[in-house]
């Protein structure tokens, strides 16, 4: 009976941590939450402009110099490219847009389980950008080690 | 001991789940700052050894950067040295919420915790600031597009 442990507080249970989303912090995060949330629209939108201008704009006079087979491929490959890199901001910037809403949902509400969601679709967020980086080092290392192969060939 | 009450029923606890989930968006974060700040480091390296070089080639393809150049040198290094020192700022507002938000949660100091959640704000108002400036410049080209 001695040997049975009872936690005296809340804070020693072993399910929570020491750290309490007080006033201060919920605020941090709120106001956090609010700019990540202009960023995620700012992102939305620019890629839709992106698409429209890509989809609208005008082809280079130089290009129309072959009776518009090259320039009809540069406007092809333009709207394509805008497309893509569209269609991966907006995938991105989704995960930063439910975090602003889950986390301010949970730091209004005090409700965990919401705050848990928010940070968990940070980390998605900052996991995704992270592949994309490693994804993209790995091209300019490919990249870079074609271009010394290429070198040491020639000499 | 009432205010004790009142003061839990304005705050609730970071959980196990919640605790981890952190840990784990930090272990990303500081990845991404870490690769930035050298990605940023190499930059500034190569702009100070092959600035005038880099400026020269770009300005015979776009005239903005061959009317930056004939503007002269130094507003041309100043321009550098703000997009340099704003994109390191940022960066850096990253690797502290990583690195603190890290410590806070495996030492549990409340004091860290704070300091950490703070750079996470300044790291997204900066980011909402340039999130903004670029969507302005956007509409800017698409006013543009209309128009001619």
């Amino acid at each position: 009976m001695e040997d049975q442990h009872i936690p005296s507080s809340p804070n020693q249970l072993d399910n929570f941590f020491n750290i309490v989303f007080d006033d201060a912090i919920r605020s941090q995060i709120r106001s956090a939450a609010s700019w990540a949330r202009i960023c995620a629209l700012c992102a939305f939108i620019s890629a839709g402009i992106g698409f429209v201008v890509a989809l609208f704009a005008r082809p280079s006079a130089t290009l129309d110099t072959d009776g518009g087979g090259v320039s009809s491929l540069v406007r092809t490959t333009t709207i394509l490219s805008a497309f893509i890199s569209g269609a991966i901001s907006v995938f991105i910037n989704y995960w930063l847009y439910r975090f602003a809403t889950s986390t301010t949902k949970g730091m209004d509400a005090m409700d965990s389980v919401k705050t848990n969601e928010g940070f968990n679709d940070l980390r998605t967020y900052f996991k995704i950008l992270g592949v994309i980086l490693i994804i993209v080092l790995s091209f300019v290392a490919l990249g870079v080690l074609v271009f010394l192969i290429s070198l040491g060939t020639r000499r | 001991m009432e205010n004790n009450q009142q003061e839990s029923l304005l705050q609730f606890h970071v959980d196990y789940d919640g605790g981890n989930i952190l840990r784990e968006t930090v272990r990303w974060s500081r990845f991404l700052s870490i690769v930035w700040i050298i990605g940023i480091a190499l930059g500034a390296l190569v702009f100070v050894l092959a600035g005038s070089a880099i400026l020269a080639a770009f300005s015979t393809m776009s005239p903005v950067l061959g009317g930056l150049a004939s503007m002269g040198g130094v507003i041309v290094v100043v321009i550098c040295l703000i997009v340099f020192a704003v994109a390191g700022y940022v960066v850096f507002m990253l690797y502290r919420f990583s690195t603190l938000t890290r410590k806070a949660v495996d030492q549990q100091d409340q004091a860290l915790f704070a300091e950490g959640m703070k750079c996470l704000k300044v790291y997204f108002i900066i980011n909402g600031v340039i999130a903004g400036l670029s969507l302005l410049f956007s509409l800017l080209s698409i006013a543009k597009l209309f128009h001619s």
